[in-house]
């Protein structure tokens, strides 16, 4: 098996950047899997004009999701398999399996953990640290994990190939997915008071009321009469009501 | 505003609709980071920083799984961190109701984007299932393209509404301070409530409670 070369592996790394470019409802990110994964195949027996090169593009480019971060594990493990001439119909079996698991995995570790997280320390620093200091402190804590995700999970897929479902398992991974929701939460839960207290700070009193009230009305709202409203269209509305009752 | 000035939140529009979903995804879309910087590029940091803050609640609410629906926050922060400029503290909510308003129509917009890459994969159906190179990097550098000019048609929507709400809403300036104290009430409402989501199997409120309690005393002792 010829290995791909590290400028194929650094290709395909800056291509997975842009994963969901061509997100779309019939294959999600498969384009953009197809497009991130193409020069690991060009090291196929063959070349680009080759048999496997050909079949491996075809392959490549239909239906798949998973999180765009742990897409580099599918990826490496893809061109794997691709390398050591696993037949198409295991790699589709492969491509299926995955993605559940790399979806699950990476909603729950980034979209449910790190980022509200990083977030939270975003805000709270906001709140109590000079200008600028929270937005960059929540770019720090988000994109170093991220930016480590991302090149673990092509080197892990390349590794593994087939037998992917073992890097999913890792210690670490297992312990962050445990951790990282309470400590999101935990997190939110410190900076919220910080918030309050900063961008009330310039409120009388009745404009606090206000404020208290319709964060009451937004927890009731939200948790039993209408949990699929969203907050953005409840502040719409609310923006809507308070316009019109001091008679715009 | 100088035309500079609005070349540059343009800009910055594009890159931070952009890394929403289709490029990088390294949090720049963030609407404190994006309002942030929206700020210093119209002179006004702190109050970039101010609305960065409350747009940042309610963006913690979006979970974009799969192919989750989201407001999108990028162009709306720096909508309304142009609508905040020079505004006392007290009264952004103007600027905070343009931002969200935004954001709202962004999530529309990315609906769209998604349906028009639907009917380009459909197009291209032969060439994709061929594995043709050449198709398969137009489809994704289109995509790329189309979401920036959603990106910029966004943003300059976002200024144009940020212009008309700060010269021609006739808002009386207790409306705007009773504005800014509902929208950042809800704003923390769901904030909290996604923060008791993030761990709903596993005592979510009382992590959230511990939270509150640390932030509490943080406030008390500082």
């Amino acid at each position: 098996m010829d290995r791909p070369p590290l400028t194929a592996f650094l290709r395909t790394w800056f291509r997975l950047l842009t994963v969901q470019a061509s997100w779309n409802y019939d294959r999600m990110i498969g384009v953009g899997l197809g497009y991130a994964v193409e020069p690991l195949m060009r090291a196929l027996p063959g070349g680009r004009d080759g048999e496997r090169y050909r079949g491996a593009m075809q392959r490549a480019a239909r239906y798949f999701n998973a999180h765009p971060y742990l897409t580099g594990l599918a990826a490496g493990a893809f061109a794997r398999a691709e390398h050591e001439q696993v037949p198409g119909e295991q790699i589709e079996r492969l491509r299926t399996a995955l993605l559940g698991p790399l979806g699950a995995v990476g909603d729950r570790l980034v979209w449910a953990g790190t980022l509200p997280a990083a977030s939270a320390l975003g805000l709270a620093l906001s709140a109590a640290a000079p200008t600028g200091v929270g937005a960059a402190a929540l770019l720090a804590l988000y994109n170093v994990p991220h930016v480590a995700l991302r090149v673990w999970g092509l080197g892990a897929g390349w590794r593994r190939g087939t037998g992917l479902a073992r890097a999913l398992a890792t210690p670490v991974l297992t312990v962050a997915l445990r951790v990282v929701g309470p400590v999101a939460a935990v997190g939110i839960g410190v900076a919220l008071p910080l918030v309050a207290a900063r961008l009330g700070g310039a409120l009388d009193v009745a404009a606090w009321l206000a404020g208290a009230v319709s964060f009451a009305a937004t927890w009731v709202i939200a948790r039993w009469l209408a949990p699929t409203l969203g907050g953005v269209r409840l502040a719409l509305l609310a923006a809507a009501a308070v316009l019109i009752g001091t008679g715009l | 505003m100088s035309a500079l000035t609005i070349a540059a939140l343009l800009a910055w529009g594009v890159v931070a609709g952009l890394d929403f979903v289709s490029v990088l995804q390294a949090m720049v879309a963030r609407p404190l980071v994006a309002a942030t910087v929206a700020g210093v590029i119209v002179g006004d940091p702190g109050n970039g920083v101010l609305v960065g803050m409350a747009l940042e609640l309610y963006a913690l609410e979006v979970l974009p799984v799969g192919g989750a629906r989201s407001p999108d926050y990028g162009p709306g922060a720096v909508a309304a961190a142009a609508a905040a400029r020079g505004v006392p503290p007290a009264a952004l909510g103007v600027a905070l109701a343009v931002g969200l308003l935004i954001a709202h129509i962004g999530d529309w917009s990315i609906v769209a984007l998604r349906r028009r890459n639907t009917a380009r994969v459909r197009a291209a159906t032969a060439g994709l299932d061929a594995g043709d190179l050449r198709t398969i990097s137009r489809v994704q550098l289109l995509g790329i393209l189309w979401d920036a000019g959603r990106a910029l048609g966004l943003t300059a929507l976002g200024l144009g509404v940020a212009y008309a709400a700060r010269h021609w809403l006739p808002v009386a300036p207790r409306a705007t301070v009773l504005l800014t104290a509902v929208l950042v009430g809800v704003g923390l409402a769901t904030a909290a409530g996604n923060a008791v989501r993030l761990t709903a199997r596993r005592n979510g409120v009382a992590w959230l409670a511990l939270g509150l309690l640390g932030g509490g005393l943080w406030i008390v002792l500082r």
